[in-house]
């Protein structure tokens, strides 16, 4: 009796139009903007590198300076390490210096693992904690469905406060904490010591991700192929960024140069493109370096768009390494300004990880460790 | 009116020419129908949704599994193709409603996977949020169903105020309904019940006025979890809502306004089981529950609440075989009297018709036991773990060794074979032989009685006690001569089984008790 009810619909709502295919070429935004990747090459690089072979159903993957850390079917393991109990049903593994936390968004579960000894500490969590960060000792998790920002502290002790509907990302800034609330479309900012919000804002809601730099947030919001940002500073909205047809993810490819301002990646898996872009930056700065350009002689990109097979839709940088990832056929791309190569199919949302020496992922099919070294 | 529509299209289709005429058949048959003719993603879908919630309502889970598989396959198949042409909404409504197929068929996960993929492009959309609260309903998840059709609703409330179209109104009442399932399953009934009772208002209201005319005019009245048209969708919802509602009454011992509601319940659909085994549970007099009960058995003879309702007391009657119901109430009520060999009869022809019904496999379990044929029991496919962990309990208790002093031989009972004796009494399982020796034979035990309870003065009045650890109970409390102290020994005859302090006892005949030496 108590089966829910749905009603699938025909006819599609106004926001799902607005999200249908576009023209596959760039908007003029867009052109603005340089894809990263080349036409897709279909060419697969296996290296492979078997570390070792556990019988493994899900996994979640995580690259730490001790190493890497893998958790699966109740245990979490540092590879050629130590070994703990774990929790069943994986999800994010969240990296701090000295520890790492690994999350059970369906059980409410956390275990804490110091990456030294192994020690770990188990924490119940309010409903569905779904991301999380360290500051120093400290974890702090939100729980989309508790509505929470919760504080495990490395002693053991917890502290919660309550956040607006869906809080869906944690990020931290100079030393504060900012939580967006994607439902309701609210910005906190979060004095860790305290676990008080110390300021907040109404921003565009529905964002599918968010990243801080030191002076803003910048929040990607599909529906309306644009960046929005906002300064930390002041907490006010700044001019949007449009990039693609339907961005939605983003890294930070570099900071600032004395010719470019901060670029961007953002993954749009309607274009299967990845564009970078330039991150927001003051008049004077933009004239300036425009000027130093043109005494350079330099463009602002290199020419040529470039696409993937399939449509990515997130995107990861860590020094000269960048990876794709296609959530829908669980494809894993190694990317440069150039062109895409496929390094692996069939991989989980977690099951891979950028470390300080390539890419490592989890292999169902041989059930092993991959790896492709830079 | 609404039941002879059902009926006559039993009579026009050739696939349930046969003697069933269970409520979901005819749901079943135009789910069946759809899948052949509309072959559309929403078709599809929808199509083996339906028949997978109509076969895990009829307590056939092989089949039901089937079905769901399907679904995800579909749903799998469109996320991809929609991938691949770039259509990132039909990409998000396709994984939404696949972390729904995934979710029934217990894949947890999986299910939060896909619903966190829907959640990341479509978090705008009060529907993809509803579709994630109805795949953490289907994986009993209650709290994260809570939280994500509170997201529903505050959506599409907005959204409704803003354009208060029939369209928004019926959907806002969906995603109320979810929010009232979960909370229900966190005990906050209170809210689930305002919930309820706005969404019962709502669509008995005057908006509604043009979608209960069409409705009336199509004679639609069928019930499902993924409906298709506005009609389908009021209808349902109307129903699931009421029934919901009315349960909540009856929690709360409002018992006249939860009649009043399953009353309502039929007047839109006459053969709900739900509601005619609901009536039948709460009715006064005896010939309305015996009514209910024949209805309720014909609308779904393989509700196990229904089942275990009507084995709740003893049940009179001769059933004939007309209908599927009728065979079921018949076997029901042959095993009750402990004429398990013509229950096997009725229990076997029924199993040849219905061989992936669950119920009707455990029923035979069950039987086959009281028989003492475990292999036969053991044999039985039963893939709910539930039933099957009853059936195995069940078989536990057959082999037991029947207690010695069953065939004859004068030795004090030990506590294991008095409990073995409890078993045999409420499972129905002595023979017609064992009873005529149990009631020639007395027994002499050392008991220890509870607490006398007051009685006229020189005497001291027992109502039962426990015998080696073993529960008994009198049938009335029982005055003895005398001021008798422990230790005690009682001399007894043993009548029955009976529940003494929520546990099972032993019902005794007291003949004497004295000082035990």
């Amino acid at each position: 009796m108590n089966t829910p009810l749905t009603r699938p619909s025909a006819t599609l709502s106004r926001r799902e139009r607005d999200l249908r295919v576009r023209p596959s070429h760039p908007s003029p935004s867009a052109r603005r903007c340089r894809s990263a990747a080349d036409e897709g090459l279909g060419i697969f690089v296996f290296v492979l590198a078997a570390f070792f072979a556990a019988p493994i159903s899900a996994q979640s993957i995580a690259s730490t300076a001790n190493g890497i850390v893998i958790a699966h079917d109740n245990v979490i393991e540092l590879q050629g390490g130590w070994s703990v109990a774990g929790v069943k049903n994986p999800g994010r593994i969240i990296v701090g210096n000295s520890r790492v936390a690994v999350l059970d968004p369906i059980a409410n579960e956390l275990r804490v693992v110091d990456l030294e000894s192994g020690r770990a500490q188990h924490f119940a969590t309010g409903e569905t904690p779904i991301d999380g960060l360290f500051i120093g000792r400290d974890f702090f998790i939100i729980e989309r469905d508790a509505r929470t920002l919760e504080r495990c502290g490395a002693d053991g002790t917890t502290a919660s406060i309550d956040t607006a509907a869906d809080p869906a990302f944690i990020r931290e800034a100079n030393g504060l904490i900012y939580v967006y609330a994607r439902v309701a479309g609210m910005l906190h900012e979060i004095d860790p010591r305290t676990m008080k919000i110390t300021r907040e804002t109404r921003v565009a809601p529905f964002a599918t991700d968010m990243e801080l730099d030191d002076g803003n947030a910048y929040l990607v919001d599909a529906r309306t192929a644009k960046m929005h940002v906002v300064d930390l500073a002041t907490l006010k909205a700044q001019e949007d960024i449009e990039v693609g047809v339907v961005p939605v993810d983003m890294a930070f490819v570099k900071g600032p140069t004395p010719i470019s301002a901060r670029t961007l990646a953002v993954a749009d898996p309607s274009a299967k493109r990845v564009w970078v872009v330039e991150g927001v930056q003051s008049l004077t700065q933009a004239v300036t370096r425009g000027f130093l350009r043109g005494l350079l002689g330099a463009g602002l990109f290199s020419r040529g768009a470039s696409q993937f097979p399939t449509g990515v839709d997130r995107v990861f940088i860590r020094g000269s390494r960048w990876i794709a990832y296609d959530s829908a056929s669980g494809t894993l791309y190694s990317f440069t300004k150039t062109k895409s190569t496929p390094i692996a199919k069939d991989v989980g949302p977690n099951a891979f990880a950028l470390t300080a020496g390539g890419v490592v992922w989890w292999d169902n099919a041989v059930r092993r460790l991959q790896k492709l070294p830079d | 009116m609404k039941r002879a529509f059902v009926l006559a299209m039993f009579v026009t289709t050739s696939a349930f020419a046969q003697s069933t005429r269970v409520a979901s058949d005819f749901e079943i048959a135009q789910m069946e129908k759809q899948l052949a003719q509309s072959h559309d993603f929403n078709s599809q879908l929808s199509g083996h949704l339906n028949l997978g919630d109509v076969r895990t309502a009829r307590n056939e889970p092989s089949l039901a599994t089937v079905e769901y598989r399907r679904a995800l396959s579909v749903a799998t198949e469109e996320r991809l193709a929609a991938r691949r042409a770039s259509d990132i909404s039909r990409y998000a409504y396709a994984t939404a409603y696949a972390a729904v197929a995934s979710a029934k068929l217990g894949r947890s996960s999986e299910t939060f996977a896909l619903s966190d993929e829907a959640l990341r492009y479509d978090s705008e959309s009060a529907k993809t949020w509803n579709l994630c609260a109805n795949a953490m309903t289907a994986l009993r998840l209650p709290p994260k169903a809570a939280g994500a059709a509170r997201n529903a609703v505050a959506l599409a409330t907005a959204e409704t105020a803003k354009s208060p179209t029939l369209e928004n109104e019926l959907d806002l009442a969906i995603y109320r309904y979810a929010l009232a399932i979960a909370i229900i399953d966190t005990k906050e009934n209170d809210e689930a019940e305002g919930l309820l009772s706005t969404i019962v208002t709502t669509l008995h209201g005057p908006k509604f006025d043009p979608l209960r005319k069409e409705i009336a005019r199509g004679e639609s009245f069928q019930i499902y979890s993924t409906a298709g048209s506005r009609g389908d969708a009021y209808n349902s919802l109307l129903n699931r809502s009421q029934l919901l509602l009315a349960s909540l009454y009856e929690e709360s011992d409002n018992i006249a306004a939860a009649r009043a509601t399953y009353k309502q319940v039929l007047d839109a659909r006459s053969d709900d089981p739900t509601a005619l085994a609901a009536l039948a549970r709460l009715s006064a007099s005896s010939n309305d529950r015996d009514r209910y009960f024949i209805e309720a058995f014909d609308a779904n003879p393989f509700s196990i609440d229904l089942i275990r309702e009507f084995q709740s007391a003893p049940r009179k009657g001769s059933p004939d075989e007309s209908t599927t119901g009728s065979r079921v109430r018949k076997a029901l009520i042959e095993m009750q009297r402990g004429e398990h060999r013509a229950a096997r009869t009725t229990l076997d022809a029924l199993v040849r018709e219905f061989p992936n019904n669950d119920v009707v496999q455990y029923l035979a379990a069950m039987n086959d036991a009281a028989l003492g044929d475990v292999e036969r029991a053991r044999s039985r496919t039963i893939h709910l773990s539930q039933l099957r962990a009853e059936v195995n309990r069940r078989i536990r208790d057959a082999e037991e060794p029947a207690p010695a002093f069953l065939s004859g031989k004068r030795t004090p009972p030990t506590a294991r074979e008095m409990r073995t004796l409890i078993a045999m009494f409420t499972q129905n399982r002595l023979t017609p032989e064992q009873r005529a020796t149990l009631d020639q034979f007395t027994l002499t035990s050392v008991a220890k009685f509870d607490a006398p309870t007051p009685g006229a003065p020189g005497t001291t009045v027992f109502e039962g006690g426990t015998i080696d650890g073993v529960p008994f109970a009198f049938s009335e409390p029982t005055a003895f001569q005398g001021t008798l102290v422990a230790p005690l020994k009682l001399t007894y005859r043993i009548l029955g089984a009976t529940q003494r302090n929520g546990t099972d006892a032993l019902l005794l005949e007291p003949l004497k008790v004295e000082a035990a030496r």
